[in-house]
Formats: C-alpha cells, structure tokens, sequence
C-alpha cells in the first residue's frame, strides 16, 4: 500500500506536491529523504491525526462515509459511492458540498486513487481507521463482530440476518425501550448499565443490544442503520456551520466599548505595577506571586484578583514585570522597559499588552486552583505554562473576526461554531476557548462579544505573523514604527487624544479632563496626589504633596507659575494660598550632621576661635553667634583647642562639664590567689559517690573493651582484605553470618562503610533482613539501626 | 467621538463639566441614578452605587435608560465592564416582591426562583421566611417585613416592597394657602413620596422641608407621628403646622421630656424615644398609642440607631423621611433605604439656590496666628487637649469683634463648641459694647425661645449658640454665621451650621460664613476638612488672615 501511496505521489505535479506539503506542514521536519520516505510518514498516526485536526466537521463525515463505502474485497471506494451515500436521505447535502470534501481529503492525501490508471477509484489511508473512533459515523459493530459470546450463540447475527424478524422484534420493543434504541442510533452506540433497567434489561434478552462487557452495552451495526433509515447511514449531516443568532450592532458602538475597556485596562495594569513598584512582591519558592500579595494589589488597583491575575500576567509577558534580589530574597517588580511604557502614547500601551497576551503560552484562569499534587498553582508561577494556549487564543479570534464585524454571539453559540470548523481540536479544550473568549473582553480586545475594529488588526497581524512569507522573514508591520502600526492607528482614532491642561477647582482637586501628555502627568504625579482614574484623572493637591513638589526641587513662585500655566480656568485663592503658606513653612527647620560642637556664652571667644588659623583643620563652621560645629571627634577637638592654647571644658549629653583628673594606664586587673584546700585530699568523697565514680569507670571499660575487640576482619574488611576472601565472597558470607544471627538472636560485629565511605563497625543483635536492609538493635544505645546491606562488607558472631 | 460633557471614571465615579453647554440635559439624564458627590464650580463628582441604582429603579428607571444616559453624554469610550455592571446591579432589585397575599398575609415572591431559592437557603433569613407556598412564594412572618428588607439589602437582593400600607386612624388635615403656595420643588417632591408610599426627600437646611411635611400630612389626612431630634425642633415644626395648615392647638400634641401628650398630630423627639430605662425603653408606647397614618422623620441622617429596629417594626405604616443629606457618618444609608423607603426626590442645593430660595453665601476662612506663648504652650501639651487649646486660643478674640464690626448691620450669630470659650466671648464682646447673649446646651426651654425671638425680632443683634445650634433652629434673620470651634471637622455640622444662615433672606442679601482658625495647629487640619467639603458643595471660599480682618476695610 505505501508502494501505491509512493506511487501516487510520484505522478503528483511539483505544485500539487507543494499545495500537499503546504496542507501538511508536519511532512517536512525534517525534509524527507525521498517520496518513499514520504509515503510512509504521510501514513503515520500522528501526522493522519494531525491533520484530521485541522478539518471541519463535515469533511470528517465525508471522511466516515468513505470509510463507510469501502468495498469489503479490496478496501477500494470510488467518489460517486462517497456522493450517493452522503446524499442518500431527501434533505441532505447537495452533491457539490460532498464533492468540496472529497477534494478536501484528497488534497491532503487522506484519500488517493488506487492506480493512475483510474483516478476515480479511491484508496483511503488505512491508519485513519486507527486514528478515528472505531463506531464509523457513530454506529456500532456490525452483529458478527459482536455475536462471539458463547451463550449467545449467533442469536444477533440471526435477528439481523432476517430483516422481517428483526422489524417485528423493534416494532414489538416497549416506549422506553426503544428511547434507549433511538438514543443510542443517534450514536455513540454504546452505553453503561451500572444498574440494569428494565428497558436495558428487555433489549438484551432479545438481542437487539449486545453486552460487550461487565456493565457496558452495544448497539449491532445492521440495527443501527435501520433506525436511521429516515436520517440515512451516516445519521443527520453538517454541511453548513451552526447560525448564530445575534444580530450585527454598530460597529462604531463596539469599537468604543472596546476602546473603554482598553483604557481602562491600561489604568488597571498601571495601579497594578504601581503597587508592585511601591512594595515588591517576594517570588514564591516555587516560583510565581503569594495570594496574599495578589490580593494586596488586585485591592491597591481597585479590581477582583482574577482580572488581576490575568493582567499581571500579560504585563509579564509584555516584559513590563521582572525579578530583581532585594535583599536576601528574588522580588517581582516592574521591569526596565515599564518606564518607557507608561510614557508612551495609549495605543501604543495597549498593542503592546495585547499583542503579549496573544502571544503568551501561558493560561493564567489557572491561578487559584490547584495541581494534581494539590499543591496551589500562583500567578506568574512556572506551572501556569501551556503551550497551546496562544493557539486556542487565535482560533477564537480568527472565528469572531470571520463573522459580520459587530456580530457578538455569546460563548456557547462561538463554541458550537467553532465545535463544527474543527471538532477534533475542540474536544475537551471548551474551557480553554471559554477563558480565552473572557479574557479577550477583559482586555478589550472584543466588546459586547464581538470583535473590535483594532482587535480585528491585531488578529490580523498575529496570523500574518504566524504566517511570514518573507523568505528573509521580515514582516511588513515590523518596518514600521509602533506608532504606525494598524492596530495602533484604529484605536489611536477611538482613544481620546493627550491634553496638557487642567481644571483646578476650590475642593484643591486638579481635573486631567482626558488622558495627560506624559509631562503633565511626571508633574501632576510630583505635586498631587492621584485620586481616580478612567477617562479622566483626578488628583487632590495637598499640604503633604506640595511638601514633595518643594522637596523635589520647585519653589513656591514655580507652583505658582505652573498651575497658572496648566490650569485652564483661575487659580482658585484657597490653593494660591496653600502654596505660600506650605512654602513659608518649608525649610523652617534645617539638619545636618556634625561629630562635636565648640560653643561659648562669649561671641567674641567664639569669633576668634573661627578666626583662628590653627584651627582651621577643624573645618569649624559657625550655626549660631555662640555655636561652632566640627566634623571632627570632641577629643580631636579639644587636643587642638589646648595645643592652641585656649582652655575648653568637654560637656556630656546633658551639658554638664566633665572634668577628669590625668589618668595613668594601667594593665587589666588580675584577681589574687587565697588559700585553699588541697585538691588532692578530695574532700566531699562519700562513699556513694565513690561507688557511682566506680560504676562510670567500669562501664566505660567494658565500652572501650568492646570497641576494641571488633575482630580483625570486621575491621578492616573494606579495604584490605585480611583473610584470602574476595569481597564479594566476604559479603556473602557476611549475609549467611547475619541470617544465622538473626535466627540466633544472637550478637554480631557488623562492618560497614558509613554515609560519608569510611569504615565503621558496631557490635549489635540482628532483629530482620528484608528488602536490602539489615535491621539490628544496638544494646548500648538501645537504639534500633537500619543498614543498607550493600554497605556491610562483613560480619562477625561476638564471642 | 463625541464631545459629551461627562467623563466616566473606573472607580464608578461620573465627572460632569459644569461649563459644557450639554451639562444641564446631562445633569437631569444621570441624577436619578448617580450621586452627586462633589460639586465644585467646574466638575461635579457623580458617584455610581448600587443603592444608587436601586433608588433609580425603584423610581421606575430601567437598566437600558441608564446605559443610554452614560453612552449618550459621555465624550469618552465608556468601558464595557462599567455598562455590564450597571445592568446586572439594576437587574438585581425587585426580582423579589414583598406581596400581600389575600389568603396567606405577607408573602415573598420571587420572580426569579432561582433567587429566591439562593436566598432562602441563607442563613440570615433564618427565622423569618415560613412556609413555601408554591415554588415562587414563601410566607413571611409578618413582623419580620423590616428586618427581611434589611437582610434582603445585605444579600444583594433588595425587594420591593408592594405589600401596602394600613389606612391609619382618617384625621382630616389640609394646607391653609392663604397668600403664599407651596414651591414648585416642594409639591414635586410631594408628588414624589404620593407616588411611592414611603421614601425619604432630600433637601437642603432652609429649603423648607417642612412644608413638604405638611404637604404629605395634607395628603394622607391621617393621624401623623412627627419625630424630631429635639423640644425646639419640635416646637418649630408646631408652630410652622400651625401657620400651614388647618390644624389648631388642641390637634398637636408634644411628647418629650417635658410633656406627654398623645394628639392625632404627635410630636416626639427621638431622644425621649430612645431613653433607656432598666435595659428597656420606656416610652415606645408611643408607636402603639394610636393607629398613625403616617410616621414622618425629620432629619434621617441623624435617626439614631435603636430607632431603625422601632422603624423595622413599622413597615405596614407609612413613611416619609426628611433630610437634608443621605450621608451618614456611621454608614447605615441602606438601613435607611430598606427600613424608611428609597429616595423619592433630591435637589442640587445650587440649583435650589438659583431659583433663589436660600441665600447664597460667601464662606471665608480667617487664620490667626498665635502668639509665642501660645505656640509654646501648644507644643507641649497632649495630643488629645491640643484641638480644645487650638480653637479657644485667646487670639480669636479680636477677630470675632472685628468681624460682628464689619457686618455691624446685620445679625450674626457666633457658633462654637466649647462653653467656657463662649462664656469668654460673651465677656470680650460687652467690655467692647456688644451685647451677645448665649444659648447652649443648659438654657431653659423658656429662655431659648425667649433669646430666639427677640433674635428674630432684632432686639437682639448678635447671638451666641453652643452645640444646640447645630440642629433645626430656624434664624432666618441671620446673615452672617462665625464659627470658632467645632467637633473635629464634621461635614454634618458643617451643613447644618450653614443651614443657620441659608435661609432666605427678604432682599436677597448675601449671607457670610466665617471661620476662626489658629494657624499652623491642628485647627487647620479640620479646617482643610471643612474647607473640602464647602468647596465640594460648590460656595466660594477664600482664606484670609487675621492681620487683614483686623485692619482692612469694613463690608466685603
């Protein structure tokens, strides 16, 4: 069969072949060798699977019927057998639709004509039997697969071998038996019976159910295709995809939404990596932020912690979050590139966001919940990696974008349209298109469910992306600047434009009435406080904050100055006089850092010690008519003072002189000896105590005996070998010494090579020997020890 | 885009651009909804609440007017989320009623069972649902309608209340409107409270809440229970009634702690209500001694708290709540929309003030600086005493006398919080030929109304009031207020002293509110709180120093 294959593909134009290799991508890693090599690698099941992934859910019932129509002799089907049985029922697909198919299946090699001679008969790719479900279009075995019990006796095969029989037998079935036959025509066609029901119960006694195993039953081929006889063989065909019902809305009512969203969205992520800037989040040992920084900042931004999961997320992977060793632990904060970010214009914030969460392998809907180890999976943490997330991201996209634009269908009706372009690929993974779906509107990439007019750019851009047909791999976007970009342009025209101005109103709040230009904001940030955020900003000016705005460098004529140069509308006087009077007050108090002071009641004294070139080391300075200060120490101080000749008094803290008369060194003091009783006349020696001192003596004897008398060969068994045994032949006869001693009950000498190799040996009483341990107890300790007994190199019986 | 006056905020916080030519249609379109917040002169700050929402749909607006109202008058994109929001809050009230139901008495309905399912099952209605009748209705203890509403609120479910009122004991009542008529905002605010059966009216101090009182009173023609914060309050609102309407002497009657009588038209004070005896209050008896029509409270935003379990048990009775705030400084707003009704009607205080019913006034903050010793001296002295030395610092003196000086023809009034300060006052001001008699919290009933009158009067030019002035007395001679010391900068007291010199004046004069600060102490510091909220309520305010009070030019 692959000869044919290979021979197929042989007479195959080089633009067919290519049209093939484009279909099935998978071919090529690595490039074949030769078409053979082809053949049989366009025959494996994971490549067939692969691509039956890609295809829409009708293809696959065209698929089902060609299986189906496959003549029993020589496996071959032909296109016009595929045609008449898809379109058997009245109401069924029209003929063109299935032709569509078949040209589907064969563009991708999972049908080809079984000579060149005869291009209509077709051949199917025989690993696509193992690759789909084994019940063909839903139906079960036929009746001589399944009638192989003994006690049935070939009773099934002769129910549906007579067809009269077998309608006499339906016909008779009771209503709720032949529910269960119904629902189990429709397929799949085998059910579970854990408790049998009377129904279940009647079909079986009269074979129109087979019981394949314990508890599970099957409903015979052959009776199948007669319940179907009004929907056909393959049952109710999908030529179309499902309709979805919602009607179209403005695009402009979406775009704006959307546009909403978007700000806001980048509002959030802003409050988010504040908050993280402000206090870092400690990285989790096992990687990923706590709950309870989460929750910190999910409430420091004002929203719930799964949005702040998944924003968090995406700014990591818009590399706007970083780690950084603060201290002795790794701290997530705001990355470098945060700072260029938050002063660049809206879109450009935005794209770069979404075009991160497109791209990102990661699906942050997990955080919270917990692993199969039960351990919790946290946000930013490794466990959050999967791969095909960005996958299922595009997909969902790509179907909305191929609606009406402004169409915004809810998950279920996305999901079933999505169900039908590729149900093998949707199975199991709805939540996954779920969460994705809820994301993107979390984001404002769609909007009251449908697509936005930028969403559809960057979606766009991603395909093209994953596309890339530049042979240099240049893309055409990435020529140009960010602010250029499409998805940029569309939502720079929905967002509104930076102001430079503001309304300062007597409450002291300054009103940002749209998004601030990046100098406004740096300003506003320095001299007020922000209060909300959204389409606008306000901030709520303060004694505290004008106290930063002057700390920072700007004096009060240079508030004054730019809140007439900002504010579109007057000062209002209550802020006027704010500034003066927080200006007036600023700098009223001065620190500074000296060692000593020098100070005197006479300002004359004090002048002339200032004026003093001597002195002019100290770096005096004067703070007040009576007061010098020095970096110096007040020893160094008063040293030159009196080498100067004047005649200064040290004061202590609380400004007492402290006069000390000259002192003269002297070594450590040394305690005196006294007279004491002779140690060896043990005074205090009782006869108890003695008696205790000489059990301690002789215990420790016997102790130190017994160390030494581990014989020789326990000793020094590791390493040279003392007696003419090898060490295996020493293990082993060590082992049957064990066995033997645990048998006995008795005491051996064991030597073995300890945790850090070096050689130990213990005198103890074998307890067991299992599972390569030794088990012994060590009567001194009374401890029970445990040795692996590939570490003992040898035993001895104590005497 | 759209040039729109109104900003949608992510905190749920609406900004409306008072000079954009759209402001006024803006401002009627989101009122019903959102909370006017702040009001300075060029963005008002509208706050977005759920109980917000709820007061809109129980006023009958629906989820999709709101939305409409956001998209139509916002200049930008309004986050999807924002609308989401708003839509499934407004869709959360009314999916249960509180029915009458002929054959099983209260019920609770659910129009959602999946609701009512979640909510019977929470431990908080324990004890007050009773059986289920059908798998949309469960029957409720009948005394336990307000504290259902109450916990219903805290679910995030607030029901409807449908279940009617008792008719009351019938008392004929009507207006008496001989030469002047009710305001156009006041019979609106009426009809308002007509429509829903119970709910609270928001006004501004001076713009005549009692009057719509009255009205209400008129309307049901039942005997009424008026509760009242105190004996002057109380006495105001007789003689107002008294003015008003067709009732006489003998028909109201004044239950407090001077006097226990029960009239088809009571009035009590909270205070006598809440008296507590042995663990128990003595005078509830009250609520029972009639069947009442109609309870009407005055003030809700300072209804102490045992009168909302009294109100919890009053639900079959009708309720009208007068304030001139819904902002409570204990928090309990939605206890006053489950228990006494929701908002029925609320107007802008400028907007009330254009059409020209209370005064307009100037606010002014002087600061004056302490002397060396007084600095000294407030350094060092405990935290909690440093706010009593800072307000009642001598260097106020000449700043007060300075200021009756300058507005020496009108009638001032000098509000402060500590008596020794007024007493000290009092004594500066006779030395200086100035006749300021004091009213606080230890002057006779007698006495007050004595001083009030001949306030009113103008035998008496200038007037000193303690903490008793906060409340309800209603000086519509005065025109200038000076404030010198108060409870720590709260915005409550702040609205009612401003109340003092609101009302409106014969020939529309500007009415002046000072006041005294000691510069650079903590005086300042709740001055700034003061200031904010003045600010927010959109009055001009200026600050000046004491050095220009005391040698400037007379008349500002």
């Amino acid at each position: 069969m692959s000869t044919e294959l290979a021979d197929h593909l042989r007479a195959l134009s080089d633009d067919a072949l290519g049209a093939l290799l484009r279909l099935r991508p998978d071919l090529i890693t690595p490039v074949p060798t030769d078409l053979a090599v082809l053949a049989v690698r366009a025959q494996t099941r994971v490549s067939v699977a692969r691509t039956l992934d890609t295809l829409d859910r009708f293809t696959l019932e065209v698929l089902d019927a060609a299986r189906f129509t496959r003549s029993p002799s020589d496996g071959t089907t032909s296109a016009a057998a595929i045609v008449a049985m898809a379109c058997a029922p009245t109401g069924g697909p029209e003929p063109v639709r299935v032709t569509e198919a078949i040209e589907k299946l064969r563009a991708r090699l999972l049908l080809y004509p079984a000579s060149p001679a005869d291009p209509d008969t077709l051949r199917l790719v025989p690993t696509v039997d193992e690759v789909c479900s084994p019940y063909l279009a839903g139906l079960g075995r036929p009746a001589a697969e399944l009638d192989t019990a003994a006690e049935l006796a070939g009773a099934v095969v002769a129910l549906v071998t007579d067809p009269a029989r077998l309608r006499r037998t339906l016909l008779a079935a009771p209503p709720a038996a032949r529910a269960v036959l119904d629902r189990l025509a429709e397929g799949p066609p085998v059910g579970t019976t854990t408790n049998r029901t009377e129904p279940v119960a009647w079909l079986l006694e009269h074979h129109l159910l087979v019981e394949t195993t314990e508890g599970s039953v099957e409903l015979p081929r052959e009776l199948g295709l007669l319940l179907r006889r009004d929907a056909g063989p393959l049952g109710p065909l999908h030529p179309l995809p499902p309709a979805v019902s919602a009607a179209p809305r403005a695009v402009t009512t979406v775009d704006r939404a959307g546009a909403g969203q978007a700000m806001t969205v980048l509002r959030h992520v802003e409050d988010l990596l504040e908050a993280l800037s402000e206090e870092p989040a400690a990285v989790l040992r096992a990687g990923g932020i706590g709950v309870l920084p989460l929750r910190r900042l999910a409430k420091a931004a004002g929203i719930a912690e799964p949005l702040a999961g998944l924003l968090l997320e995406t700014a990591a992977a818009a590399g706007l979050i970083g780690e950084l060793e603060l201290g002795s632990e790794l701290a997530f904060l705001p990355a470098a590139g945060y700072d260029q970010w938050r002063v660049a214009p809206l879109p450009q914030r935005w794209t770069l966001l979404a075009g991160a969460w497109l791209a990102m392998p990661r699906q942050p809907g997990l955080a919270g919940q917990r692993d199969l180890k039960d351990r919790p999976l946290t946000v930013l943490s490794p466990q959050l990696e999967r791969a095909g997330t960005p996958a299922v991201r595009r997909s969902v996209l790509t179907a909305l974008g191929e609606l009406l634009p402004g169409t915004g269908p809810d998950a279920d009706e996305l999901l079933e349209w999505l169900r039908w372009q590729a149900p093998r690929r949707l199975r199991g993974r709805e939540d996954l298109h779920r969460e994705a779906l809820a994301e993107a509107a979390d984001l404002g990439i769609t909007a009251l469910g449908a697509l936005t007019g930028y969403g559809r750019a960057l979606v766009e851009q991603a395909v093209a992306a994953a596309r890339d047909e530049d042979p240099l791999g240049r893309r055409p976007e990435g020529e140009l600047a960010p602010e250029e970009t499409p998805v940029a342009v569309a939502l720079a025209k929905l967002l509104p434009p930076p102001v430079d101005h503001v309304l300062v109103q007597a409450d002291l709040t300054v009103v940002v009435p749209g998004p601030p230009e990046p100098a406004l904001a740096t300003e506003l940030d320095l001299l007020a406080e922000h209060e909300s955020g959204g389409g606008a900003s306000v901030y709520r000016v303060t004694a505290a904050s004008l106290r930063r705005a002057l700390d920072a460098g700007y004096a009060g004529p240079d508030l004054h100055a730019l809140f007439a140069r900002r504010s579109r509308t007057a000062v209002p006087q209550a802020l006027t006089y704010l500034i003066d009077d927080v200006s007036r007050t600023h700098g009223g108090l001065r620190t500074g850092t000296a060692t000593s002071y020098l100070r005197s009641d006479d300002e004359g004294l004090i002048s002339a010690a200032l004026a003093d070139r001597r002195l002019s080391g100290l770096q005096l300075r004067r703070l007040a008519p009576t007061v010098l200060v020095t970096p110096f120490s007040s020893a160094r101080l008063l040293t030159s003072l009196r080498d100067a000749g004047y005649a200064p008094v040290p004061e202590d803290a609380t400004g007492a002189a402290v006069l000390t008369p000259p002192k003269v060194r002297r070594a450590a003091a040394r305690p005196a000896l006294e007279p004491s009783p002779d140690a060896l006349d043990a005074p205090g020696l009782t006869a108890p105590r003695l008696l205790g001192i000489v059990e301690e003596i002789r215990r420790g004897d016997a102790r130190a005996r017994a160390a030494r008398r581990a014989p020789a060969e326990v000793r020094a068994a590791a390493g040279q070998p003392m007696s003419s045994l090898t060490a295996v032949q020493a293990h082993t006869h060590a082992l049957a010494v064990l066995q033997q001693a645990v048998r006995d009950k008795a005491k051996v000498w064991v030597g073995y090579v300890d945790a850090h190799g070096a050689n130990a040996s213990r005198l103890v009483r074998p307890v067991s020997i299992g599972a390569g341990y030794l088990r012994a107890e060590d009567d001194r300790t009374q401890t029970l020890h445990t040795f692996a007994l590939h570490r003992i190199t040898a035993a001895a019986a104590a005497d | 885009m759209t040039n729109g006056p109104l900003i949608v905020q992510s905190d749920k916080t609406l900004l409306l651009e008072v000079d954009h030519p759209d402001a006024t249609a803006c401002r009627m379109a989101i009122a019903p909804f959102a909370e006017l917040e702040r009001s300075p002169e060029h963005m008002h700050t509208y706050r977005l609440t759920p109980l917000g929402l709820w007061n809109a749909r129980a006023a009958g607006h629906d989820a999709e007017s709101v939305v409409d109202a956001l998209l139509r008058f916002s200049r930008y994109p309004v986050p999807h989320s924002l609308l989401v929001d708003v839509a499934e809050t407004m869709d959360r009230y009314g999916r249960l009623q509180l029915l009458n139901d002929p054959a099983h008495g209260l019920v609770l309905r659910g129009l959602d069972r999946a609701v009512l399912v979640e909510v019977a099952k929470s431990k908080k209605v324990a004890g007050m649902l009773g059986a289920q009748l059908d798998p949309d209705t469960i029957a409720v203890h009948g005394s336990e309608r307000g504290h259902l509403k109450q916990v219903l609120l805290k679910l995030g479910w607030p029901a409807e209340d449908l279940a009617g009122y008792v008719d009351g004991e019938a008392h004929p009542i009507a207006l008496r409107q001989d030469g002047w008529q009710l305001r156009s905002y006041q019979r609106e605010a009426m009809e308002h409270f007509q429509a829903g059966g119970s709910g609270v009216v928001v006004l501004p101090c001076g713009a005549g809440k009692t009057l719509v009182g009255a009205a209400a009173m008129a309307d049901v023609s039942a005997t009424t229970l008026i509760l009242v914060t105190n004996t002057v309050a109380g006495r105001q609102w007789r003689r107002e009634l008294l003015a008003r309407t067709t009732l006489t002497e003998d028909e109201i009657g004044e239950y407090s702690g001077e006097r226990k009588e029960i009239r088809p038209v009571t009035i009590a004070t909270y205070q006598v209500l809440t008296t507590r005896r042995n663990g128990t209050f003595p005078h509830l008896n009250v609520f029972d001694a009639r069947d009442w029509g109609l309870i009407v409270y005055d003030e809700v935003h300072l209804l102490p708290a045992p009168m909302f379990r009294f109100t919890a048990d009053l639900q079959a009775r009708r309720r009208l709540g007068l304030t001139a705030t819904l902002v409570r400084e204990d928090g309990k707003e939605g206890d006053v929309f489950s228990l006494i009704g929701p908002k029925r009607y609320d107007a802008p205080w400028k907007d009330i003030e254009s059409q020209g019913w209370i005064a307009p006034a100037d606010c002014t903050e002087v600061r004056v600086t302490l002397s060396d010793a007084e600095r000294l001296s407030y350094a060092a002295i405990e935290r909690e005493e440093k706010y009593k030395y800072a307000a009642t610092v001598k260097a106020k003196l000449p700043v007060i006398e300075a200021l009756i000086e300058r507005h020496s023809d009108e009638q001032v009034l000098v509000i402060g919080a500590y008596l020794e300060q007024l007493h000290e006052i009092g004594r500066y001001l006779e030395e200086k030929g100035v006749a300021a008699p004091i009213v606080h919290g230890g002057t006779t009933n007698k006495e007050r109304e004595r001083l009030f009158d001949a306030f009113r009067d103008g035998s008496v030019r200038t007037l000193i009031l303690s903490k008793v002035g906060n409340f309800s007395i209603d000086l519509p001679e005065a025109a200038v207020a000076v404030q010198v010391s108060g409870t720590f900068g709260s915005r409550q007291e702040e609205a009612q002293r401003l109340g003092r010199v609101l009302r409106p004046k014969g020939d529309g004069r500007q009415a002046h509110f000072y006041t005294v600060v000691s510069r650079d102490t903590i005086d300042t510091e709740y001055a700034a709180h003061r200031q904010r909220f003045l600010a927010e309520q959109g009055y001009a305010y200026t600050i000046v120093d004491a050095d220009d009070v005391l040698s400037g030019p007379a008349g500002a």
